[in-house]
């Protein structure tokens, strides 16, 4: 089996940081920690490429390291692709996620990299890789090569990967079902049990932190202020023209509200699952007030009213969908010139 | 309160001639049965099956799954506010057949948007091993109504003639001696003074969606109104609670009202003497801000001095919103030094970790997550397919791939899934 192997300058022996602005260079055989990793990959393993790049190097020429450093690796025929481990070297770590995720996704061959939890390398690439969780200290280079040895071969060979607690990588933030032997009502009792008597207990999902969003600036003056209305309740023309699903949805649109005041059950649907829609049937102004806003428009309490609304639908969408969805509304929001947004939900 | 359930284990359902219980096998006179569901006019006919654990065979839509009780005469009516008046439920003496449900079908597809086959029951193969439904013995009624009716009506003829069926068959162990019995009393002696006070918060409904008429969730009432009150556990079990006609208001079943995985696991710690099941409040989740702003107190305020607790369960009903009302209850529980753990599903459709919840509390930190949004199954064909039409009967067929959370009881919501979201 044919591997490939990537170091930065240090490991390479080239030298500390006098040496990072290292090109890249292609070492036939191994080289450094390699010499250790081959052996541990099982018999038929061997290293025929070593990748050594200066950290500086990799990181600010990020795009062109990439590259060149993907064109040695198909044509080393390589079937499996080791970087580092980089321990808390951060430079080093973005590097080797970096390639790592490239090489998974352009070559399509297993990778394994190695980094500490606190490496900035991790955080950025933690959710597409298998890191192995190697600590702070390069010491301990034999374990750490053993426990990427060990995942390595279990991608190679498609056997199923344990949790990061079994198999020693940081945990990746993603969600798999199992079948456990206890019911959920068992755990549920169990876990208050222990928390009301003060003992340890493991919460089945951790909770998630998320940076505070600022508040906009106040509207300077509502009365000239061009204001638009966005949905997340689903309302979409008859015939739902863009598609956009009922559930989990991927996709937005604008509707046009020219020379219209008044908005009609008959020429609108709802494509959202999450809510009992036979109100807004009735009269979609319950979820786009447009005709409340047509007569703050005319008593001059807003300047205008956008001539389109914005719609989606806002059940069980994960954020991956949203932060997008959010994104896309607020640069057609922008691009309109729109001073002031409501948002009316289900 | 104190409940007795008599337990008559059944092995094997027969057809035949004058329903009984034989030992553990439950004749079962469809003829019978017939006349009691055609007493409803809205039901034009009816056919029943047996499905066996293990078997290959699959049933669907699932309208939903009852286990045969009846109660012993002189006590409470069975199915109080729906088959009779609604007495107080949860003491005197209840028959129960043992290993076995009556199981009634849907006549309709809920629509693409849910998948288009409803909850399934399916008896054999690695998608029947996630449920406990797969472990019993069904008698399975399929209904055909009368096709004028509004959605309302049909599901009420469904749930009538389900009940009645179940009572029928449970009567049949009045004459029998029960295999083995249980008492359920969560009597607080004084001797147990020092053992926590735990609650159950239970919401039954969520008012995403208008109850429909006839619908009967609390001893009958449809929940329209419905402030948060307190039950007995005995009253869960005994009848009080059925799930909605809805099927997107999912994963609960009479089933486990009737066997409540959580309210079970306190009465067993609370007989081995490791708490005090102090008792249980049943709410719902919220149609808006002010609605949730009062349920919740009602709730927590329940809990804490009707109930005196020093911990709460918490388990919701349904998809996101009732997420948010479990998670403001807890959090008003966790600011009064009420301790809390709560039951979630996963609502992660992008598999990750960030997606799954729907809030951020730090008091609220002891989460049951079930999952499923990451398994689906391949469904092979099977040998024989339960279904109201060939049109559904063809949907059934297989090979087809469903999710988990259309396998009904895989992703159950009151405590009995067996599945877990791991982080990875």
């Amino acid at each position: 089996m044919r591997v490939v192997h990537y170091l930065n300058q240090f490991f390479a022996g080239l030298g500390g940081e006098e040496h990072a602005g290292a090109p890249l260079e292609a070492r036939a055989g191994a080289t450094g920690p390699g010499k250790l990793l081959e052996p541990l990959l099982g018999d038929e393993a061997q290293i025929v490429v070593t990748l050594v790049c200066g950290d500086n190097h990799a990181v600010e020429n990020q795009q062109v390291f990439i590259a060149a450093a993907l064109e040695k690796i198909r044509e080393a025929k390589a079937e499996l692709f080791i970087a580092g481990p980089c321990f808390l070297a951060g430079r080093y770590g973005m590097a080797a996620g970096a390639l790592c995720s490239a090489v998974q996704a352009e070559i399509a061959i297993p990778v394994i990299t190695g980094m500490a939890r606190e490496n900035p390398g991790a955080d950025l690439y933690r959710e597409p890789l298998y890191i192995v969780d190697s600590g702070e200290n390069a010491a301990k280079m034999r374990e750490v090569l053993v426990r990427m040895a060990r995942l390595a071969r279990k991608l190679l060979d498609h056997e199923p990967i344990g949790l990061p607690e079994e198999e020693g990588y940081i945990a990746r933030g993603l969600i798999r079902d199992q079948f456990v032997e206890k019911t959920s009502g068992e755990r549920l009792v169990e876990m208050a049990l222990a928390k009301v008597r003060g003992e340890r207990f493991e919460s089945e999902m951790p909770r998630t932190a998320f940076a505070p969003v600022p508040m906009a600036p106040a509207v300077k003056d509502l009365r000239k202020a061009k204001v638009m209305l966005i949905t997340d309740g689903g309302l979409v023309p008859k015939g739902n023209p863009d598609k956009i699903e009922g559930s989990a949805a991927t996709r937005w649109g604008a509707y046009s509200l020219k020379d219209c005041t008044d908005l009609k059950g008959e020429n609108y649907e709802i494509s959202h699952g999450g809510y009992d829609p036979q109100f807004v049937r009735q009269d979609p102004d319950r979820l786009v007030p447009l005709d409340v806003m047509r007569e703050l428009e005319s008593e001059g309490m807003i300047g205008e009213l956008c001539e389109q609304f914005l719609s989606t639908s806002g059940l069980a969408n994960p954020l991956s969908n949203t932060r997008r969805i959010g994104r896309e509304m607020a640069e057609k929001a922008k691009s309109l010139g729109i001073e002031a947004i409501i948002l009316t939900s289900t | 309160m104190r409940l007795t359930l008599a337990f008559h284990p059944v092995s094997e359902i027969r057809f035949g001639a004058g329903t009984r219980l034989d030992g553990s096998v439950l004749m079962v006179d469809k003829d019978e049965l017939y006349r009691l569901i055609l007493q409803d006019p809205r039901i034009e006919s009816a056919d029943f099956e047996i499905a066996r654990p293990g078997e290959s065979c699959r049933a669907g839509p699932v309208f939903d799954i009852v286990e045969p009780r009846a109660k012993e005469l002189g006590g409470s009516p069975d199915w109080p506010g729906v088959l009779g008046a609604p007495l107080t439920t949860g003491s005197g003496t209840t028959h129960v057949l043992q290993g076995m449900a009556v199981t009634s079908l849907r006549e309709q597809s809920p629509g693409e948007s849910r998948g288009a086959t409803g909850y399934i029951l399916e008896m054999s193969g690695e998608a029947a091993a996630g449920s406990h439904y797969s472990t019993l013995h069904h008698l399975i009624i399929v209904p055909h109504t009368n096709a004028d009716l509004a959605a309302h009506s049909r599901h009420n003829a469904y749930r009538l003639a389900q009940l009645k069926v179940a009572v029928q068959l449970a009567r049949t162990a009045f004459t029998s001696r029960p295999a083995t019995t249980e008492v359920l009393e969560n009597s607080l002696n004084h001797d147990r003074a020092d053992l926590p006070r735990f609650a159950y918060v239970g919401q039954i409904f969520s008012r995403q969606r208008k109850p429909e008429a006839e619908e009967s969730v609390l001893y009958g009432a449809d929940t329209d109104g419905m402030l948060p009150t307190l039950l007995h556990p005995n009253e869960w079990l005994d009848g009080a609670v059925l799930p909605s006609y809805h099927v997107s208001l999912g994963g609960a079943e009479t089933y486990f009202y009737q066997n409540h995985p959580v309210i079970s696991a306190l009465y067993r710690r609370h007989q081995a003497r490791e708490l005090n099941f102090a008792g249980t409040v049943a709410t719902v989740a919220s149609a808006d801000n002010l609605d949730r702003e009062r349920s919740t107190r009602f709730a927590a305020n329940l809990v804490k001095w009707a109930l005196k607790a020093d911990a709460a369960v918490l388990t919701k009903y349904g998809g996101g919103v009732p997420h948010s009302d479990l998670s403001e209850t807890a959090r008003l529980l966790e600011c009064d030094g009420i301790k809390t753990s709560v039951q979630v599903t996963d609502l992660a459709r992008d598999h990750r970790v960030e997606s799954a919840l729907l809030f951020n509390y730090p008091e609220v930190d002891a989460i049951v997550c079930i999952g499923g949004n990451s398994t689906a199954w391949k469904l092979p064909p099977v040998s024989r397919v339960i279904a109201a039409n060939s049109g559904l009967a063809e949907l059934l067929a297989g090979p087809f791939e469903i999710n988990s959370l259309n396998v009904v009881g895989v992703a159950n919501q009151q405590g009995a899934s067996r599945l877990r979201s791991m982080i990875y």
